[in-house]
């Protein structure tokens, strides 16, 4: 009988233990998410009470051609950045796999971009950009590439590309890096092995480096898909959406409508637009891993 | 007491310590918060931060200053407007007062401008319309930043070119200085998300003649004809004679400064803060830097005036007294006097006395004000309300030049598609 109400004591501390962190994350993440998709469902002006309306913010984004130019600049930046980073992050890694003196000092110095602040990158690269006096303009007009600025920031095709090159470079060390420590769980004996057979450089990297990987790429990509779907810094300082709204995304579009013009409602609405779409991501990577455990 | 007592005892006791600088009031007695915004003149927010800790030193009150700058002012108060937690004292920006004051959450300040009135003169009748609403005045006018239409002199006597009086004109000497080959972009006016787009944006269809409402302030749309007059000036600097760089699509609000700064551009809209910055540095291009009245168009100059920074009493403050006292202080003829020559000629008062002041007999201190006296709020011809308000904040003019620049939109169908967003605004938020 003392044993179990020793037991039933135990259990409660723990549970009381527990407790600061279950209500640290209810607050910090449950809440304000399920109030996001309640506030999403109504007609909510900064300072007034919020109306319930169903899904109407969602369709009145649906029918403005502002969203749908705002979701397709938005994939755009999202898949470009993530295609460009998972390809660069990936040639870091075999790069430093295979450097041995001063491997550590290498990565530590492609790790700066990952470490220094958002607002930073976002203004150096602005100026890099600049039509006038960025150094990228400046540098090929002086080798005789271009006989005037190119207009990074301003055409709006190059415009995306810009922002996706700052995000880019912010990220790609986050891909190296998280690649760089799964290639080097994989067993020496399997290369080894198909060296023995024959194997090439690139037959090695297909049969061998990138399954054994695979499960990081997944989960490094469906990371970071999460964090640039989501990015707001390097877009709002580098163009603030522009030239017109060619660079303007569901973080810099929410901005405008619950920040500048105080809808919230609609501003959560278009900023959760992405969350099916997330959520199928992560239901699929999730799956997938699962997949491969068993 | 058990041993899982005690440990729980314990976590409450640290989780109470934890929670008690939440549960502390945000102002107790004798305390006063005051947000004002950070301008782009530093010696001038230091004076302003002396006066108000004189005045506050003088009531025996504790003065907590805050400050944002115009990009993260909305961030600042809206949260507070949710979570309740106004300061005491908030100097609003030119649509801060129409929006809080149809809350309900600004106090009548009336009795501060009366007191003002009495050593400052009287108010600009242009001012009334961003801070009196039915009667009441819910703010105080602080001070202006007039945009004005800086050009570089020099370039112009190259050129031999005027400086420019209408909106056509500035498009005529830009080409000019284009052929010439003196510079390849020389029109700087920025169609952009900040105030140096949607300032010259109202301004530009005011002078055409192409307002969205009527005097009451209701709904009327942008006319037709005059909003295609408007567009097709301002579109074709981009579109057809390639004076301006769509890359000034994508500015902050200090690229054309620095852009102007660096000897790029012949035009742009600004406040006068590159004088400031000019003469701060000893700047060569000072001697060739001028400025003048923004242009006027077939309807006249209706000059917008958007930077307006006007002293309110948030209804959440629980000091009204000594907080509208603090108002009056820094108001106070000889604070104010001190407060606006020492900025560079970038405050400009909206009460008359001041602005006769011998600080203003230079010649760029007469054009500065004169814009102001010839400004219009935010709404204009009808008075500053929350809808004009969002329209400007929803960049729906700006957004409207864009479309035809960037995404080659027809004049006439981007004009459609701002009467409907203008529309939709002002049926969500109605005229009161």
């Amino acid at each position: 009988m003392n044993a179990l109400t020793d037991r039933h004591r135990e259990r409660l501390l723990g549970y009381a233990l527990l407790a600061p962190v279950a209500i640290f994350l209810a607050g910090l993440v449950a809440y304000p998410f399920l109030s996001a998709i309640y506030l999403s469902l109504t007609e909510k002006i900064v300072g007034y009470p919020a109306h319930f309306v169903g899904l109407k913010n969602y369709s009145a984004l649906l029918e403005s051609g502002r969203f749908r130019i705002v979701a397709w600049n938005s994939a755009a930046f999202t898949v470009g950045s993530i295609v460009v980073k998972l390809v660069v992050g990936m040639a870091m890694a075999l790069a430093l796999h295979h450097v041995v003196r001063g491997n550590q000092f290498i990565r530590g110095i492609l790790l700066l971009p990952w470490v220094i602040p958002t607002v930073v990158i976002a203004l150096t690269w602005k100026w890099l950009m600049d039509l006038f006096r960025g150094l990228i303009n400046v540098a090929l007009i002086d080798v005789g590439v271009v006989r005037s600025g190119v207009h990074w920031l301003g055409d709006p095709t190059l415009a995306m590309v810009s922002v996706i090159m700052a995000n880019v470079w912010r990220g790609f060390p986050f891909f190296g890096v998280s690649f760089l420590a799964a290639m080097q769980t994989v067993p020496q004996e399997l290369y080894d092995a198909a060296a023995v057979d024959g194997a090439g450089g690139w037959h090695k990297f297909w049969q061998i480096t990138l399954p054994s990987i695979k499960g990081v790429v997944a989960v490094v990509t469906l990371l970071s898909t999460i964090v640039t779907l989501n990015d707001f810094n390097i877009v709002y300082i580098m163009t603030r959406g522009g030239p017109g709204a060619a660079t303007h995304i569901f973080a810099t579009y929410s901005y405008e409508l619950g920040i500048m013009s105080q809808r919230w409602g609609l501003a959560m609405a278009a900023s959760l637009a992405s969350l099916p779409l997330v959520a199928l991501l992560i239901v699929a990577v999730v799956r997938y891993l699962h997949r491969e455990e068993d | 007491m058990t041993t899982l007592a005690k440990k729980l005892g314990v976590l409450f006791a640290l989780l109470t310590i934890a929670a008690a600088p939440l549960l502390e009031p945000a102002a107790g007695a004798g305390k006063l918060s005051l947000w004002r915004l950070k301008t782009y003149i530093p010696p001038a927010d230091k004076i302003l931060d002396l006066n108000a800790q004189e005045c506050a030193k003088k009531a025996a009150i504790e003065l907590a200053i805050q400050t944002y700058t115009f990009d993260d002012m909305w961030t600042k108060f809206t949260a507070a407007i949710e979570s309740k937690t106004l300061p005491d004292i908030a100097e609003l920006d030119a649509v801060g007062p129409a929006r809080l004051a149809n809350l309900g959450r600004l106090s009548d300040v009336s009795d501060v401008v009366t007191a003002a009135t009495r050593e400052l003169g009287p108010i600009l009748p242009n001012a009334d319309g961003a801070v009196k609403f039915g009667g009441k005045y819910y703010a105080v006018p602080h001070y202006a930043i007039p945009l004005v239409l800086f050009y570089r002199s020099d370039i112009l006597t190259k050129v031999g070119a005027e400086p420019p009086d209408t909106w056509e004109d500035i498009q005529k000497v830009s080409e000019k200085v284009k052929k010439a080959g003196v510079q390849d972009f020389p029109n700087g006016f920025p169609w952009n998300r900040t105030g140096d787009g949607y300032d010259p944006a109202m301004s530009l269809l005011w002078s055409y003649g192409a307002a969205w409402v009527d005097r009451s302030g209701k709904f009327t749309g942008i006319p037709k004809a005059q909003g295609l007059e408007a567009l097709k000036v301002v579109t074709r600097a981009y579109v057809a004679d390639k004076t301006a760089a769509f890359d000034y699509l994508s500015w902050s609000g200090a690229t054309n400064n620095e852009a102007f700064m660096a000897g790029k551009i012949t035009f742009t809209p600004n406040g006068p803060s590159i004088l400031f910055q000019e003469e701060s540095t000893q700047h060569p291009l000072l001697k060739d830097t001028a400025i003048k009245v923004m242009p006027k168009g077939p309807a006249g100059r209706n000059l917008a005036l958007t930077f307006v920074m006007n002293w309110a009493v948030p209804t959440d403050g629980k000091q009204q007294k000594e907080a509208k006292a603090l108002i009056g202080c820094v108001m106070a003829r000889e604070n104010f006097v001190k407060y606006m020559t020492g900025s560079f000629r970038q405050m400009v008062p909206l009460f008359a006395k001041p602005l006769d002041d011998a600080y203003w007999n230079t010649p760029s201190g007469k054009i500065i004000v004169d814009t102001v006296k010839q400004g219009h709020p935010v709404g204009w011809p009808g008075p500053t309300t929350p809808a004009a308000a969002e329209v400007v904040s929803g960049n729906v003019l700006t957004d409207m030049i864009t479309r035809v620049i960037v995404d080659k939109v027809a004049p006439e169908a981007a004009i459609d598609e701002a009467n409907k967003r203008i529309k939709e605004i002002y049926d969500r938020l109605p005229v009161k």
